[in-house]
């Protein structure tokens, strides 16, 4: 089959994960609702659903409850309501508890979740409800009329790492659609682009995002109480570095351990892999972990900028949904009913649109004013200055995220909108103290990154060009050797790159076989000369319950 | 021609493996399955064999829990015309005796021209259900093809031998031949295939229970109870030492 | 009668090697559980056949000479092993996991409704009854499997499960017995096996298998272990690095995304042992690793380690083997 598949279409996702499939599962109950006929699809790039999925994670219940209102709580796939929470400071050996756990950071009546397992719980439900889920399928190009968007073309299949077309060589498929729905999580690819094209950032913060690290620990029988809940801060990562620790307790034993690094540090060494080993180091989780057995690794960035961060979020014909829009509740570590709600909220535009055949920029914009006057808004301007503050520290940070829990959010207190500034451009030149000299990898507690990597069950085509397009690549060994010691052998969590001597000098491998997925080179290369691309279809890590 | 594949539903390569407590298993739940590899290659055979004849059926046909249908519908999608989903728990069940009567009760009604089958499985590899179905179907059999040749009531097979040695063999319809990896290329499943799947015939059937005569006792990580041994010295008495360990103990020279 | 009976399997005119690894399978176990063992050879003309198998400690050699067995066929030899199956009426029927095993004996299986445990890497026996190990999901898990039903049972040995050296000498008696076959009964015909070009870099069918990691070093020095896998009779192979670095094509490659091979011995050369690539061969029967870091993790898995710089190892090691051949 060498010629293009075109596929027409009415409503198209891209990207399954929670947003897209609530969006999916509620437009086609509206549309069934007003009778009226329209083919809805979603696009994955991973080979199956929920391979690509990974967060912490704890889910506020109440999208959920929204689109599912007759199912009890235990017919939702949640690992277990949250039954104890901690706050920690964590110095080197000491652990340090909160003495009150403020409300806005509470979790209570919230689900411990894994999120691969949500969404593979609402892909079926997707499906039972006539959506075509086509796996295997990355998009990586937005098709336009004008400036309309009017639909997606898929990646080839079936190019040698030369660029050569092999014997089962499949060009992309065209799909068109009448409404493009981007729900391509964190740093979407596509979105990226749709982004640029209209300027839809125009007037917002730049978006800051952080990486999130884990590792999921099997336990031996009735160790783990499933439900529970810890958030930490202060070691590893010390004042300077944005983030901090969660653990939480999932079903069958198995302990959920994650370390957040913001992308917006300053030592160029920072490696957040080698910080999640650092944390295991700390007394209390030896304790609690050593003796089980390491079984998944995990990374992905998030979106941390909050409300100022969200761009303009609809163009003719496109929408954007989800993390690729940016709605994460920074303060409470919550972003998944966010992004159901999103894609809901995108589902009623839709369906408007489709019921008068109008698609353009102002008609879309008809779900820029629901999520204003949505409980996304709501809940997102309480905190949105909460990222911003950690500009000033650790203690900054929490002085400010404090403050504003009494003046409903704003910066210091008196701020309406703190401005902020792209991570990467935070990253100072120079050498600065290895935080890892001491950090000894055993194999059997705390792992090098290539022995995590395997755990991450990542695979790629072996035979296709790499998907990290490098515009120059000259810059990686000489001057980004000589400014920033190349950030990307510690910033990628999977050992993607690699500088190796060659001859005299050096030469950047791209192991772009080990790729999670997660987009922090796109995000935080100092010079941006990194695109991350979609891999051939099917390819990247097969998560299970991550 | 009525061409009949058999696809199993198994462990990825990559995929995590944890044993039950009570070592009977694997814990299914945590595993990340595909579609049997050499399975996928019997299948791209027989559809091209479709195709080249320009008529004939390829069904589908798969035996297992409900969430083997994955890889029915995967197998749809890639161009099957119609499947054959014998639903039952397949956990612990590895005698292929059993396996094939399954397989034997639900086809031979159908009178298939040829049954394809991968040359073993990736999770048991037992390597036997296709033959063994053959048998009991009247069929004639070959293993491990590298290649098929249909023509004249026959369907010739290039068989895998031991060393790089390769063999034709001729077989009168029907017949029952098992795939080896490599020998084609297969298709991807395009979204038309996808889309066109769900509208395809799958038929579930559910069978009587047989008495297994082989089973699985216990599942355990490999044992290792290797002592390294270290040879030290000058180069020349490590390399004498070398030689000595290949000859008298490895016996490889 | 016999209760053991090991069928041996023509290469060539000499029994084929994992065959004399079955009849050192089966002295074990007619040692350990007090049984009989004797061994089948079949064929057009398998005289020379029974008289080699009759130098080892045996109770006695059958000998099928027959036309229709000259050339092998699933349906002649099936049928033929069944036949005499049904005359000796013996518990256990031992053969090695070969290419010819895998395409006849589960015909033999389904014929006889009997089991077939296929491809051991090991055999014990527990409370007098046999256990049979086997590997599973690509080696990653060892199985224990049991027969349920009562005998024959047929059972299969992996290469090099045994060794052939553990088949002791003896004398055994021939004794000839006929099949009754019928060309109607045989729905193949084969031509004669020939030898294909070195087109594919089969690494799972490897005896012994020459595997460089980036201790290599660099591009020019991949000749040196080049020779040392002709001089050894074995297949060069290697880990990812090399592969990236483009030193090899990725046929050679082994690991999690490349072959999974478990030879009689795996020669590591400048590997360190990353999981990605030990899933690859940890199941090998002997692994020799040569390596100048003291702490590589695949030191953990082997039975020999050198900590030594490989490239002044592999000429000496090279030049040793090709003087001891010669």
């Amino acid at each position: 089959m060498s010629e293009r598949e075109v596929l027409d279409l009415d409503v198209l996702f891209v990207g399954a994960g929670p947003a897209s499939l609530a969006g999916a599962i509620h437009l086609k109950r509206l549309l069934s609702k007003s009778g009226t006929e329209a083919s809805v699809a979603v696009l994955e790039k991973a080979s199956e659903i929920g391979a690509h999925s990974l967060s912490g994670a704890i889910v506020d219940p109440r999208a959920l409850r929204e689109l599912f209102p007759d199912f009890p709580d235990t017919d939702l796939p949640f690992e277990a309501e949250v039954s104890e929470e901690h706050l920690y400071y964590l110095t080197e050996n000491k652990k340090i508890p909160f003495p009150f756990v403020p409300p806005s950071m509470s979790h209570h009546h919230c689900f411990v979740t894994s999120l691969g397992k949500l969404t593979r719980w609402l892909g079926n439900k997707c499906e039972n409800e006539g959506v075509d889920i086509f796996c295997g399928f990355a998009g990586t190009k937005l098709l336009y009329e004008g400036e309309q968007v009017v639909g997606v073309r898929t990646g080839d299949r079936g190019i040698d790492k030369n660029g050569e077309k092999k014997p089962q060589f499949e060009p992309g498929a065209d799909i068109r659609a009448k409404v493009v729905i981007l729900g391509e999580g964190t740093r979407g690819s596509l979105t990226k682009n749709l982004i640029d094209r209209h300027e839809l950032m125009q007037g917002c913060n730049p978006q800051v995002w952080a990486v999130g690290v884990k590792e999921l620990w099997q336990m031996p029988s009735g160790t783990v109480p499933p439900g529970y809940v810890a958030h930490t801060m202060g070691f590893p990562l010390g004042q300077a570095i944005f983030g901090g620790a969660f653990l939480y307790g999932m079903q069958n034993d198995i302990w959920d351990l994650g370390l957040v690094v913001g992308l917006d540090y300053q030592n160029p060494g920072v490696d957040s892999h080698h910080e999640l080993q650092r944390l295991k180091n700390h007394p209390w989780i030896r304790s609690l972990l050593s003796a089980g057995k390491m079984i998944a690794y995990g990374a992905k960035s998030l979106p941390e900028g909050g409300w100022y961060s969200i761009p303009k979020l609809s163009v003719g014909g496109a929408m954007l949904i989800g993390d690729s829009a940016g709605f994460m509740n920074g303060q409470r570590l919550k972003g998944i009913h966010l992004a159901m709600k999103s894609g809901m909220l995108a589902a009623e535009t839709t369906a408007e649109a489709l019921a008068t055949g109008k698609f353009s920029e102002s008609d879309l914009a008809d779900y820029d004013s629901r999520i204003a006057s949505s409980w996304i808004r709501d809940e997102l301007w309480k905190v949105r200055n909460f990222h911003q503050g950690f500009d000033r520290g650790l203690f900054g940070g929490l002085a400010n995220a404090g403050i504003g829990l009494f003046t409903g959010g704003r910066g210091w207190g008196i701020k309406n909108r703190l401005s902020s500034e792209a991570g990467h451009k935070k990253m100072q030149k120079g050498v600065k103290k290895n935080r890892y000299q001491d950090l000894q990898f055993d194999g059997t507690y705390l792992f090098d990154k290539v022995t995590d990597v395997y755990y991450s069950a990542t695979a790629h085509e072996e035979d296709q060009v790499p998907h990290l397009k490098i515009r120059d690549q000259d810059v990686c060994v000489s001057k980004c050797t000589e400014e920033y010691g190349n950030p990307c052998e510690k910033f990628c969590p999977a050992n993607v790159y690699e500088m190796l001597p060659d001859g005299d000098g050096q030469r950047l491998q791209i192991n772009f076989s080990n790729c999670v997925h997660c987009k922090t080179c796109d995000i935080m290369d100092p010079y941006q000369i990194i695109d991350w691309v979609p891999p051939e279809g099917g390819d990247g890590p097969v998560w299970v319950n991550l | 021609m009525k061409i009949a594949v058999l696809v199993k539903q198994v462990p990825g390569a990559d995929s995590p493996l944890p044993i039950q407590s009570d070592q009977n298993w694997v814990d299914e739940g945590a595993v990340a399955f595909i579609m049997n590899e050499s399975d996928n290659y019997a299948l791209e055979e027989a559809l091209q064999i479709r195709e080249s004849m320009g008529e004939g059926e390829v069904v589908a046909v798969s035996l297992g829990p409900d969430r083997i249908q994955k890889v029915i519908r995967e197998a749809l999608a890639k161009g099957a015309d119609r499947a054959i989903h014998i639903q039952m728990d397949t956990e612990g069940v590895i005698d292929p005796l059993v396996t094939a009567s399954l397989f034997a009760h639900a086809l031979k009604e159908e009178n298939f021209d040829l049954i394809f089958t991968g040359l073993q499985s990736d999770d048991l590899g037992m390597g036997q259900t296709g033959i063994i179905l053959g048998e009991m179907l009247g069929m004639a059999t070959a293993s491990l093809a590298m290649a098929t040749e249909l023509g004249d009531g026959k369907i010739k097979v290039k068989r895998e031998l031991e060393a790089g040695w390769f063999q034709w063999v001729s077989l009168t319809l029907p017949a029952s031949v098992s795939i080896q990896s490599g020998l084609n290329t297969p298709r991807y499943p395009s979204l038309k295939g996808i889309m066109g799947a769900k509208r395809k015939e799958l038929k579930v059937v559910t069978p009587n229970v047989i008495d297994a005569t082989q089973s699985l006792e216990k599942v355990y990580l490999p044992k290792s109870e290797k002592q390294t041994v270290m040879i030290e010295g000058s180069a020349d008495q490590i390399v004498e030492r070398l030689v000595e360990t290949f000859r008298n103990e490895i016996k490889v020279l | 009668m016999m209760d053991i009976l090991i069928v041996l399997e023509d290469n060539n005119g000499k029994i084929h090697r994992m065959g004399l690894e079955s009849i050192a399978a089966g002295q074990r176990l007619s040692n350990e559980m007090g049984l009989t063992a004797g061994a089948l050879v079949l064929g057009g003309n398998a005289d020379g056949l029974a008289d080699q198998a009759s130098a080892y400690q045996l109770g006695e050699v059958l000998k099928v000479n027959d036309a229709l067995l000259e050339s092998y066929s699933a349906d002649g030899y099936s049928e033929a092993v069944k036949q005499i199956i049904d005359q000796e009426n013996p518990t256990y029927v031992l053969f090695g996991h070969t290419y010819q095993v895998r395409d006849y004996v589960p015909r033999l299986s389904a014929k006889m409704n009997k089991p077939f445990l296929v491809d051991n890497i090991a055999i014990r026996v527990e409370n007098g009854q046999p256990i049979f190990t086997k590997q599973m999901f690509n080696a990653k898990l060892s199985a224990d499997v049991e027969a349920n039903s009562s005998g024959p049972f047929l059972v299969s040995f992996q290469s090099a499960a045994f060794s052939m050296d553990a088949a002791a000498a003896g004398s055994a008696s021939i004794r000839e017995s006929t099949v009754q076959l019928d060309t109607a009964m045989i729905r193949t015909k084969s031509e004669p096996p020939f030898q294909e070009g070195a087109g594919g870099v089969d690494l799972t069918s490897a005896d012994i298998i020459v595997s460089i990691g980036r201790g290599i070093g660099k591009e020019e020095n991949i000749p040196l272990a080049v020779e040392l896998s002709k001089a050894l009779g074995g297949e060069l192979a290697a880990s990812r690095p090399v592969v990236d670095s483009g030193w090899l094509p990725s046929a050679h490659q082994i690991g999690s995304s490349g072959q999974s091979v478990s030879p009689k011995l795996y020669l590591a050369l400048g590997i360190s042992g990353a999981i990605q690539h030990v899933v690859g061969m940890k199941g090998s029967k002997k692994i020799v690793t040569i390596n100048k870091d003291p702490d590589a993790p695949i030191f953990e898995i082997s039975d020999y380690g050198v900590v030594g710089d490989i490239l002044e190892i592999i000429p000496k090691l090279t030049e040793a083997i090709q003087a001891l051949k010669n």
